[in-house]
């Protein structure tokens, strides 16, 4: 059988990268948002990166990496630089085990105590929020807990994350089905109402959640975070190389109130970063406390 | 699919299963291309229907272009001047392209990520867990059949005669029925069916089958693996797939033995079963961070797990006392050249990226992961025509020698 496929078909489709300006680049990527990539994905690099480069009428990676560095929009070809090394998966109510245990344990922990030193407040900060949807599920997981006692707290969630893109996203707060692929439908129903683009999230949960740009890589921009009494943050370390990890790790040691919670990825560990938590065990997900 | 009644069963269809008589004799092999005096044998015998493959489809050319991006996506992680890439490549989209034209509908977004394992738990938290201290966990607690034991005392003695082999493997009724089923398939091309292990033994070689056996007898042992984690079938697929690869592929080497790649092959990812096992959450996690990212398994379970499935196998087969040789061509099937003597796992090598190429065809979720330049060197293969002949012979073999183990 004769093939139905052009011989002109051809399997690269973009301008090489050298090993060489394949360093550069990730050596800068690096140096400015912490994310490290192993050269082994030097490929995926080129065919990801050649779409901008053509956008840009830059014939090669040598020219790219000169105008990242030197030209006067370096600063939003940062931004788009974001956009294309991070990947965005994440749904409402992700790792529901994680997230009972949690509800049941750690933010009741910490809701009695705030209510027995009489401070109705309480900051969570979700750090690589991507499109909202864990800020989201937070708040409505404590429209759930605290219910008619609601009105009479303070909360604050602050959400970041690095990609632009994603945080407008996040603000505009509407999601197609597969973001509600592990979320109860009666959750759906109460906190989401239809929307021409799928669901859209309801002003009284988002109105706790404020969106950021922020790159975890900027200790200034991670001081100005509100002291936190729970920090989020899943599945974001886990493309950090080791020094990185053990960087943004001990920001949020520095941001958290004494008591507080640092809540990582399902498989995400504190071991071989830092030593300074203390690691609590309950069924489904490990809570770090940073004592005091 | 639907049984096409007798009457409208006409020359040049294609069977799509075994069909069989009333009394269960066989009376043409799936596959087979009906002539008009099958179909006039047909009503001769009373048969009533068949199950025919759809006829192909013409494929326009937005669908041709369709079909060029979803292959190519999977090509995203490998080098694309590679020679033997470039070559998966192509027979990737002949292949997808064929499989379209009889009707098969490319997966679209949703559909490649993984099911919802939400339940699952993990018997190790990350970091707590070694590959060793998982390992032990898993040998410790369940035994290996017996039968394996004393194929490997067998296989050990250099002295066992070609009887007592036979003899061995022969007191196995399934395993041997296996074994007979797959020295029959098309993979031997034998002139004449054969129907006693001692034949086989005569015919294969004693060490051989004894290695073939010791392979298929370790299959047994993973009965217990949640199937809404990874659907065995499709597991055991791509193990198969990749155990015709590595036989063809020794069969262009000299001085290789088909049967220890086929076996090496049919576990090369046997690490990756302990994992389902023992961290089913986090072996989910390394596959939705594979999809996501566009990289190989074994890349997505370093960053998720910090370690990767040939960690796992290699104190697992040392702790089973596996064959040396046999333990580093699976040990090593990511990493050939790290071997002293890389041709064998060189060997599984390209074989496991050739099963990833053809997998795209059938719904494969994960992207090719690369051929190591050096590793292709030393085979010194002609990429186009040694792929192209063995992606032949595995759409021609797989589903037969499937059947003889599942």
């Amino acid at each position: 059988m004769g093939s139905l496929f052009s011989n002109a078909i051809t399997l690269r489709k973009s301008v090489g990268i050298t090993d060489a300006e394949f360093v550069q680049l990730r050596d800068f990527i690096y140096e400015k948002c912490g994310i490290y990539v192993d050269i082994k994905r030097k490929y995926l690099f080129e065919s990801r990166f050649s779409k901008r480069l053509s956008e840009l009428g830059l014939p090669g990676f040598a020219d790219y990496i000169k105008y990242l560095k030197f030209d006067s929009h370096k600063s939003e070809e940062l931004a788009r630089l974001f956009e294309l090394v991070t990947t965005n998966e994440t749904s409402f109510c992700r790792d529901g085990k994680q997230l009972e245990a949690f509800q049941d344990k750690v933010l009741k922990e910490t809701l009695d105590r705030q209510r027995k030193a009489g401070r109705l407040e309480l900051n969570i900060w979700s750090a690589g929020c991507s499109s909202g949807e864990e800020p989201y599920t937070l708040s409505i997981l404590l429209h759930e807990t605290l219910r008619a006692e609601l009105p009479r707290w303070r909360i604050g969630i602050t959400a970041v994350d690095l990609s632009r893109a994603m945080i407008e996203r996040a603000r505009e707060g509407v999601y197609g089905d597969y973001a509600f692929k592990t979320t109860p439908d009666d959750i759906r129903q109460r906190y989401f109402t239809p929307d021409p683009g799928g669901w859209k999230i309801k002003p009284e949960v988002s109105r706790f959640v404020t969106f950021q740009e922020m790159n975890l890589n900027d200790p200034l921009a991670l001081k100005r975070v509100p002291r936190s009494h729970i920090v989020f943050c899943r599945n974001v370390v886990i493309y950090f190389d080791d020094a990185m990890k053990r960087k943004v790790v001990s920001a949020f040691y520095d941001n958290l109130l004494p008591g507080g919670y640092l809540m990582l990825g399902h498989s995400e560990t504190l071991h071989k970063v830092s030593s300074s938590f203390k690691p609590v065990y309950h069924p489904g997900t490990i809570a770090y406390l940073k004592e005091g | 699919m639907a049984i096409t009644p007798l009457d409208q069963l006409t020359a040049g269809m294609v069977l799509a299963c075994d069909l069989k008589s009333e009394d269960g004799r066989l009376l043409f092999r799936g596959g087979t291309q009906l002539e008009e005096r099958h179909v006039e044998l047909l009503r001769r015998v009373g048969v009533t229907g068949a199950e025919v493959e759809p006829g192909p489809q013409t494929l326009g050319p937005e669908k041709l272009r369709q079909i060029e991006e979803y292959v190519r996506d999977f090509f995203l992680y490998a080098n694309p001047d590679s020679p033997p890439i470039i070559a998966m490549f192509r027979m990737a989209l002949e292949m997808t392209a064929e499989a379209v034209s009889r009707g098969w509908e490319l997966p679209d977004a949703n559909t490649r990520r993984a099911s919802n394992v939400e339940h699952m738990h993990d018997l190790f938290l990350r970091g707590l867990g070694t590959p060793e201290t998982i390992v032990k966990h898993e040998t410790e607690l369940a035994s290996f059949p017996d039968i394996y034991f004393r194929i490997r005392q067998v296989l050990e003695d250099e002295s066992a005669s070609a009887e007592r082999i036979a003899k061995v493997v022969g007191t196995d009724m399934s395993l041997s029925a296996k074994l007979i089923k797959l020295v029959n398939s098309p993979l031997y091309g034998l002139p004449q069916p054969l129907d006693s292990i001692s034949r086989a033994v005569a015919l294969v070689g004693a060490k051989e089958l004894s290695i073939l056996a010791l392979g298929i007898s370790a299959i047994n042992y993973f009965r217990d693996i949640p199937p809404e984690l990874v659907d065995m079938r499709t597991f055991w697929r791509h193990s198969i797939t990749c155990g015709i690869f590595a036989k063809i592929l020794a069969g262009t080497q000299i001085g290789l033995s088909p049967e220890r790649c086929f076996t090496a092959g049919l576990l090369h990812d046997v690490g990756r079963l302990i994992m389902f096992k023992k961290l089913p959450y986090a072996s989910t996690e390394a596959m939705l961070f594979a999809r996501e990212n566009s990289i190989p398994l074994v890349e997505a379970e370093r960053a998720v797990m910090d370690f990767t499935h040939t960690d796992i196998s290699r104190p697992l087969l040392e702790a089973w006392k596996f064959p040396e040789e046999l333990s580093a061509m699976i040990n090593y099937h990511h990493d050939p050249m790290d071997y002293p003597n890389p041709q064998e796992s060189a060997v599984i090598h390209v074989a496991d990226c050739l099963t990833n190429a053809v997998e795209i065809a059938r719904g494969g979720m994960y992207v090719v992961p690369g051929v190591d330049e050096r590793a292709w060197e030393l085979l010194g293969l002609d990429a186009e025509a040694v792929l192209n002949s063995a992606a032949g012979q595995y759409c021609e073999q797989i589903d037969t020698i499937m059947e003889a183990f599942f």
